[in-house]
């Protein structure tokens, strides 16, 4: 599938983190402002299999695989945008 | 009807089936009265699950690669529906050996897998330790822990309760806190052999009693100080949830059987009654009130079969959409049937209550025990909740109508299921639900179908309606905004929408698979009708729409004759 989505150029960390503080303010009905990278998703009301959803929207917009577990080995935006940023350069 | 025992006349199913009928004579332990017995003392149906033992039901646990049966999971809940049509009692307290021994299978060593596969078959009973007392269905709540040992073991301390075959059981699959804090990483999942424990170590915690299923060992362990292996570890420390979420997507699967077993029980039992029950001058079946009921009934039970079917073969073709299919099923077909047991409970009369007459109160039995079906190996609510947490995928992907063709096709066809590839199974599907996705194509081909006269014109009909509440599910999936706390109750009842859409999706892709087998068709297409009803509030399906389904219900079985 992911070899058919449009490809989204490489963001840098910066753009990386604020598209996903914006996917995690649409999912949970918050500013994305108050969105800080450093606190673990789960104080927004994200448990633990609700970051699966955020997961399905990064495959599509950046045409990556990625394992759903990568929610749990990074629980805030910022590590998880430098695990995520290897796995888009390498596209 | 598709799937049930009559699909494998030599397979386990019907060996199972062969030697249960021998075992239900006066006396025998799947005698009504013997089940009836054990119920009112809360005995465990020790001898019936013997009949099952004997006839090597435990290969229906192990994986064909391992030494189990050939036909995967679609075989597994043929044969434990065949146990479940008799007793929902035996097949729950039987069929938890599976559910414990899933994880392993999942994320197994070769070694731990070929162990375990060996135990299973020398007839080990296992069982699986997920709930704690007071945490209710938060895995991540439990407090039992698994502390590192100085010889690279670990040491078990905390209860698991309540917990089916927590006392029989020879092992127990445990979900343990390896990490203090807890969280998504913080938990592993052990496999326990109670016979290599210290003495006084663990405990039994007694059994519960309970509204249904009374003879079930749904009991409790507690462990104090009880050291394992570093091998007892499935998959890695911090793997617990991982493997659990992934395992359930098979349990809850094969859940669906005892639903299919009671259903079908309920059926026999009501539709022999209304044959011998002499009304106005005639038999009560012969009344169009009863003939509706009992034809509706059956027509749910296709359903509830055509969706059961199709996720035990999805299991093999579509593997990483099981974080769809099983709470899709699992929340589903247990209300299915339930809808229907519901109904000939009515047609039954003071019957269904009584405890003591008719068929030694058979029906309230199934009736009890069925209601369980709908809370173990997680809730409805649970699942839906499961089910809302994808909604926003399901939708973008139903408006795109993309699907896994090549796997779609495999699931639907008659032929062998390819090996489960249990790494395959992933926590968040990546396709969607192909069986739902794909109705809109399914309509133009039964539209082809029926232009040629292959099948009835009412069948294109049917499917058409069934997709535009697909898409009109699918509209209000897509303003669903799951965060996982504080959802609104509108979405409980749009995933029940969504389960009834994939069970009338899976009757029309079935149809479509096999257009040529006319008993099949009455049968799928009169599924078709009762998806429909389910969808639309108020919609009755037409007068004779379930009329032909009394035809296809079986002689009543000789011990239902009073």
């Amino acid at each position: 599938m992911s070899e058919l989505t449009t490809q989204t150029p490489q963001p840098t960390a910066a753009e990386l983190v604020d598209w996903l503080r914006g996917r995690v303010a649409a999912q949970t009905g918050r500013p994305a402002a108050e969105i800080d990278a450093d606190v673990p998703l789960n104080d927004y009301g994200l448990d633990s299999v609700y970051v699966f959803g955020l997961c399905a929207e990064i495959e599509d917009q950046y045409g990556i695989e990625v394992e759903p577990t990568v929610m749990w080995d990074n629980t805030s935006l910022a590590p998880l945008a430098d695990a995520l940023l290897g796995l888009i350069a390498a596209r | 009807m598709s799937g049930g025992a009559a699909r494998w006349p030599t397979g386990l199913p019907g060996v199972l089936d062969d030697a249960i009928e021998a075992a239900a004579a006066p006396g025998g332990p799947f005698h009504p009265a013997t089940g009836a017995r054990l119920d009112a003392r809360e005995e465990f149906p020790a001898d019936a699950c013997a009949v099952l033992d004997e006839h090597a039901m435990a290969r229906a646990y192990v994986p064909a690669e391992l030494g189990g049966v050939p036909g995967g999971l679609p075989e597994l809940v043929a044969a434990l529906r065949t146990v479940a049509r008799r007793d929902v009692t035996v097949a729950v307290a039987h069929g938890k050996t599976f559910l414990g021994s899933v994880p392993t299978w999942v994320a197994g060593t070769d070694g731990q897998r070929r162990a375990l596969a060996r135990r299973v078959l020398d007839g080990a009973v296992v069982s699986w330790g997920l709930t704690e007392p007071g945490h209710g269905s938060d895995l991540l709540a439990g407090r039992l822990t698994a502390e590192p040992t100085a010889d690279g073991g670990r040491r078990l301390d905390g209860a698991k309760w309540p917990i089916n075959n927590a006392t029989r059981g020879d092992l127990i699959s445990v979900l343990a806190r390896t990490a203090p804090e807890g969280g998504p990483r913080g938990f592993g999942l052990l496999l326990v052999d109670k016979a290599t424990l210290p003495p006084g170590s663990w405990s039994p915690l007694p059994k519960e009693p309970t509204h249904g299923i009374r003879g079930a060992d749904i009991s409790g362990i507690r462990f104090t100080g009880a050291e394992v292996p570093a091998d007892a570890l499935t998959g890695g420390p911090g793997d617990g949830l991982d493997v659990v979420l992934r395992s359930l997507q098979l349990t809850r699967t094969v859940c669906t059987s005892l639903s299919l077993g009671a259903g079908e029980h309920a059926l026999r039992l009501a539709h022999a009654f209304a044959a011998g029950r002499a009304m106005y001058g005639t038999a009560l079946l012969r009344l169009p009130l009863a003939r509706r009921v009992l034809g509706r009934a059956a027509a749910s039970l296709a359903l509830a079969d055509a969706a059961s079917l199709l996720a035990a073969r999805a299991a093999h073709c579509l593997t990483g959409e099981m974080s769809v299919v099983s709470a899709v099923v699992k929340a589903g077909v247990p209300e299915i049937v339930q809808l229907a047991v519901d109904d000939l409970a009515e047609l039954l009369g003071a019957r269904g209550f009584l405890t003591e007459h008719h068929e030694h109160g058979a029906f309230q039995k199934l009736e009890r025990d069925h209601r369980i079906v709908a809370v173990f190996d997680g809730s409805t609510a649970v699942n839906r909740a499961s089910l809302i947490n994808q909604f926003p995928a399901l939708a973008r992907l139903h408006r795109t109508g993309t699907h896994d063709t090549e796997g779609l096709a495999a699931a639907v066809a008659a032929g062998p299921v390819p090996p489960l590839d249990f790494g395959a199974l992933r926590l968040f599907s990546r396709t969607g639900c192909s069986v739902v996705q794909a109705l809109p194509d399914a309509v133009g081909r039964l539209a082809a179908l029926a232009a040629a006269g292959d099948v009835p014109p009412r069948v294109p009909e049917l499917a058409r309606a069934l997709a535009t509440e697909a898409t009109a599910v699918a509209d209000a999936m897509a303003a669903a905004r799951p965060a996982g706390r504080d959802t609104p109750p509108g979405d409980f009842g749009t995933a029940r929408r969504y389960e009834r859409c994939f069970a009338g999706a899976a009757a029309a892709l079935l149809l479509l698979a096999d257009p040529g087998d006319q008993v099949r068709v009455t049968s799928l297409t009169a599924a078709l009708e009762r998806a429909l009803e389910l969808l639309r509030p108020g919609h009755e399906a037409p007068e004779e729409a379930y009329e032909p389904m009394l035809e296809t219900l079986a002689e009543p079985a000789k011990e239902l004759i009073a």
